[in-house]
């Protein structure tokens, strides 16, 4: 039988003259179709009947196709209802469940099998069109039921699902449109369970769909399981297999989905659809799983990116997952001058990144200045972000200036910069705390205050890090009292497991003041704060990194605490202790291999310096002068910077008579280079000079240690930007 | 095409045999009778119809509450008055009470006006005015929420192809070392009696989470709500024009709204803006509120250089321009023209 009609005669027809043909015979149908328009559709049938030799069904069928295709739909679905498509399925069934168990010759088989075929074919187009001309009339959740019985009669007549050798191309392309069209009808009337149902049917079963189609149905689906709102639940039983990962909800089946359409045009499988990547790159960042974003970017062939396009996502991806490392290297590449170098969102993002890092920050500065210049016409905006980040780069290059001059001259530039973004970023807090941040530093306390005090309200105290600054600044002011009650009502808003550094702030305003009873209470409630912590959630992780409070630190604390207080034995038995912990955790890092190792090794250092220096701390308080001096110059082995073992080796130097001197002297240096601010630096740098006979030298130092007693916080500023 | 402009009808629903209204208890009834009078009382004119269906045919008296036009207006104004969060609003309380009920087609109604809650709640907190009443709501939310996920995180396997799955066939694996990488949706939950500031961010994120997972009950009217104060929050403006207009009203005062958008906050935002942007692109005025969100959302990430953000408000921007264009695609379920008919 004659499949569809020669196309190319359909093109060079400019007259449309329409033809119906069957049986061999074809004849136009300007007389058929003049009567449907007079809606005689029985004279119309019957002339049908007798020109093609048809019979009812086939002549009516042929009518419903002619009228769908005049665009007549609503015509269309007359026809289509005057025959019983029901009933006509019902005889296809039987006659081809037979079929299997038959025993007859071969040829046989296949001759019934194609005139089933036809049979099927014809009846199947006659309901598939039915739900079409439904669709066109917005009548879609009766057009989904009629959809729907086409794929129940294929299910019933192909019980085995349908293979490739076994059906003839129209039978397919009918069976590949339903297939298609069904989970969309359920959509379309909002019938959200059966269009999910549908889909998993379609892409579930064996319908011998091509791979556009199937694509096409895989990325409807997944928009629908991203976006639809209504959760899928994971599939039935019958269909996972053994060891096959089955998605358990919607983000999960969505975002596989997705990688097999990408997997599918990595293969040349199918046409490259970019919404594919954006769907992706929307659900794999709303579930922070941008890593794997960053695999999928990276396995798409060179030229469907361009390659900044690439790398600039890429960066996006890394930052994101807080690799800043992979995404600036990334950045470096396209922001050099023969790539993208205008690009004011990457420039913008490579500031940032380096603004974390004081050995970057002067690279940061360039980037920054860069977005700064851009910043006009429709980037206008962003031209306070630059200062922003500017303004962080410079605060940040301080931290490894090399002279004074140098020093005090980025410290203004950052304030100004900051300052200059305020006005262009209005209202944007975080703004205003890193101004504040920036002015401590400055030691300009009072605009500190200011600022602090603005972050908490306009943030209505939601952000940990704000009162704990506004707690510094006013620690720094010596006002210790009222930073207690200012860390009081931080921990007020704060949940248990997160009051840690509260806690700790809080026992160090205690000692400040001299309380040294509330103090070690204090101490023991955060001890038992973080014991509690590390139980319920395994044992110590990378603790420094997250905000949060070791144990180490605390014991360290209290050794202070002790050794203070004279109490050499209980300040012993703190360094004990957390040297037993530090075996364990050393231990407990050593299991975890991943990328952070080389942060566990300086923590390990520091950790080790940090006990040997209070170590010294003890002999030095018990007169054994010889050990302590050991301890403090192990402290500096490990931990080369650490400024008050600087100090105290230096005091220890200095009075052991005038041939120490010098040393003593490069070494209270070499501690205000790193923190210029130290009094205690100062103060000692002063009795040195003093000593070695240059008054006027020692003047300065007191002067400047006198002048840095009232501006100290508890604890550094830069701890918690 | 069909037109959602109201949300379909409950037949359609997730549940349909709580929802087909035969099979809605006479407990049920009574509750949504009660809270139908006492909001009565509350509202200065109650649709006549909405009393009378209650006693009349209508099957499911709740549903007709949650997609009620006047109601919806009417409580809606009464939220954004200024004192509209104080612990002895009435609004509030009958809120509350009516999700305490504990009946899901009335706890759909408090969820239906989450966003506006949540909108001036959000945006009054720097004002330092009284919250108690908004905040008895979302704490009410949160426990819910945590109740009923007993306080575990919502986690999930992110997929791996080299594992064979229900939709594709892989080799099996070469080591055990393809193991499933485990992403972490939403942390575990702990009960909270109070708001504590610093936790403010993620109990009202853990509310909208809840409405997410709603959200196809919800009528348009409220995700349209919760667009608009998308960019609010955002406090960013692209365009130009609007700039020179942000300056006078910044002599007069700061401009009122932005907010810290913390992830535990901004994701489940997000989500949200997905569903009103790409669920049904259909309802125009539903996909305008979500663009213009989303153009916000998209200028406040770069100010916060926020690179997740960035990332997922791109991809929305870019899809929903995809969405305005005109389709140029073939129905690839049109049969195919042609002038000869076959059969």
């Amino acid at each position: 039988m004659e499949l569809w009609g020669d196309h190319s005669d359909v093109e060079s027809d400019s007259e449309w003259v329409r033809k119906v043909s069957a049986n061999g015979v074809s004849m136009k149908t300007t007389e058929v179709e003049a009567k449907l328009d007079q809606g005689n559709i029985q004279e119309a049938e019957a002339s049908l009947r007798e020109g093609l030799s048809l019979n009812f069904e086939e002549a009516r069928s042929l009518l419903g196709k002619l009228e769908y295709q005049r665009g007549n739909v609503e015509g269309a679905l007359r026809v289509f209802e005057g025959i019983d498509l029901q009933a006509a399925i019902q005889r296809l069934q039987p006659s081809l469940a037979e079929k299997p168990s038959s025993r007859r010759g071969r040829f046989r088989t296949e001759s019934v099998h194609a005139v089933s075929q036809h049979a099927a074919s014809l009846v199947l187009e006659a309901i598939y069109l039915k739900a079409k001309s439904l669709q066109k009339l917005g009548r879609v959740s009766e057009a989904a039921h009629e959809c729907k019985s086409v794929l129940d009669a294929v299910e019933k007549i192909f019980y085995q699902g349908i293979l490739d050798v076994q059906v003839d191309n129209k039978l397919q392309e009918i069976v590949t449109q339903a297939v298609e069209l069904l989970p969309d009808l359920w959509k379309q009337a909002g019938f959200y369970h059966e269009a999910i149902a549908a889909y998993r049917r379609a892409l579930l079963s064996q319908w011998n769909l091509d791979n556009d189609c199937c694509a096409r149905i895989q990325k409807g689906y997944a928009v629908l399981l991203l976006y639809g709102g209504v959760e899928a639940g994971p599939p039935s039983l019958a269909v996972q297999i053994d060891g096959s990962y089955v998605p358990k909800n919607n983000l999960e089946e969505a975002i596989l989905l997705l990688m097999i359409l990408m997997r599918k045009f990595i293969l040349g499988k199918t046409q490259w659809d970019p919404s594919v990547m954006d769907h992706l790159t929307f659900a794999l960042s709303v579930c922070s799983q941008t890593p794997v974003l960053a695999k999928q970017l990276e396995e798409i062939m060179p030229g469907v990116y361009h390659r900044v396009d690439r790398w600039n996502s890429l960066a996006l991806c890394y930052s994101g997952a807080g690799q800043n490392k992979a995404a600036l290297n990334l950045l470096r590449k396209s922001l050099h001058k023969h790539e993208r170098p205008d690009d004011i969102i990457a420039l913008l993002l490579a500031a940032k990144i380096c603004s974390e890092d004081s050995h970057l920050a002067a690279e940061g500065v360039g980037y920054a200045r860069r977005a700064i210049n851009l910043a006009q016409g429709i980037d206008e905006h962003l031209k306070g972000v630059g200062l922003r980040t500017l303004g962080l780069c410079l605060g940040k290059q301080t931290k490894v200036s090399s002279s004074d001059f140098e020093r005090s001259h980025l410290q203004s530039e950052a304030l100004t910069s900051l300052e200059g973004a305020i006005p262009l970023e209005p209202n944007n807090t975080d703004l205003i705390f890193e101004l504040g941040v920036q002015y401590a530093e400055h030691r300009n306390l009072t605009a500190a205050l200011r600022c602090a005090k603005q972050f908490i309200d306009e943030t209505g105290g939601s952000i940990l890090k704000g009162w704990r600054f506004l707690a510094l600044v006013l620690s720094a002011q010596q006002r210790f009292s009222e930073a207690e009650v200012v860390t009081d009502a931080a921990l007020d808003e704060t949940a248990k497991w997160d009051q840690g550094p509260l806690l700790r702030l809080k026992a160090k305003l205690k000692f400040s003041q001299s309380l040294h009873m509330d103090a070690i209470e204090t101490y023991r409630y955060l001890l038992a704060l973080v014991q509690a912590q590390r139980k319920s959630f395994g044992p110590p992780r990378i603790q420094a990194v997250d905000d949060k409070v070791n144990e180490f630190e605390i014991w360290h604390g209290l050794a202070k605490l002790y050794s203070s207080l004279s109490h050499w034995k209980d300040a012993e038995i703190c360094l004990g202790k957390a040297r037993e912990l530090k075996q364990y955790s050393v231990e407990a890092l050593h299991t975890e291999v991943d990328k952070n190792a080389s942060v566990h090794s300086v923590m390990d250092r520091q950790l080790d310096g940090e006990g040997f220096f209070h170590g010294g701390v003890i002999f030095e308080g018990r007169g054994q002068f010889q050990e302590a001096f050991a301890a403090y110059n192990n402290a500096l082995l490990l931990e080369p910077c650490h400024v008050p073992c600087k100090i105290l080796i230096s005091a220890l130097l200095s009075k052991r008579g005038l041939k120490a001197l010098p040393v003593a002297r490069s070494l209270l240096s070499d501690a205000l280079r790193i923190d210029p601010t130290n009094r205690m630096a100062w103060y000692y740098l002063g009795m040195v000079h003093k000593d070695d006979g240059r008054k006027a030298d020692a003047a300065d130092c007191f002067q400047a240690a006198s002048m840095l007693e009232e501006s100290d916080p508890i604890e550094s500023f830069d701890s918690i930007l | 095409m069909f037109d959602h402009s109201e949300p379909t009808t409950p037949s359609s629903t997730s549940t349909p045999t709580s929802e087909h209204a035969p099979s809605i208890s006479l407990d049920s009834l009574s509750k949504t009778k009660s809270a139908v009078e006492s909001l009565s009382s509350i509202l200065s004119s109650f649709p006549s119809n909405l009393s009378f269906s209650i006693s009349s045919s209508n099957l499911n008296p709740a549903f007709s509450l949650l997609h009620d036009p006047q109601v919806a207006s009417q409580v809606s104004s009464l939220l954004r008055e200024p004192n509209s969060g104080a612990g002895d609003n009435n609004l509030c309380r009958w809120l509350y009470d009516t999700f305490q009920s504990g009946d899901p087609n009335l706890q759909l109604v408090v969820l239906r006006f989450l966003p506006i809650i949540v909108g001036i709640y959000l945006s009054r907190v720097a004002l330092r005015k009284p919250l108690a009443g908004f905040e008895a709501i979302l704490l009410a939310l949160y426990a819910h929420e945590t109740t009923s996920r007993a306080g575990q995180p919502i986690t999930m396997n992110v997929p791996n192809l080299s594992l064979p799955s229900v939709y594709h066939e892989a080799k099996a694996p070469i080591n055990n070392s393809t193991e499933l990488n485990l992403a972490v949706i939403s942390p575990s939950l702990e009960p909270h009696g109070t708001v504590r500031s610093t936790r403010r961010a993620r109990i009202v994120g853990v509310a909208l989470e809840l409405y997410h997972s709603k959200i196809y009950h919800m009528p348009v009217g409220s995700k349209i709500d919760f667009c608009d104060f998308c960019v609010v929050w955002a406090g960013q403006d692209n365009n130009d024009d609007d700039r020179d207009l942000n300056k006078e009203s910044e002599s007069n005062g700061r401009k009122e709204g932005r907010i810290q958008l913390p992830w535990e906050l901004l994701q489940p935002v997000l989500r949200i803006l997905g569903h009103c942007l790409m669920g049904n692109t259909k309802n125009k005025e539903l996909f305008d509120a979500a663009w213009a969100a989303c153009n916000s959302l998209y200028a406040r990430s770069m100010h916060d250089i926020n690179p997740k953000a960035l990332l997922a408000t791109g991809s929305l921007l870019k899809l929903g321009k995809k969405a305005m264009e005109p389709s140029e695609d073939l129905d690839p379920t049109e049969i195919r023209k042609s002038n000869v008919l076959v059969i």
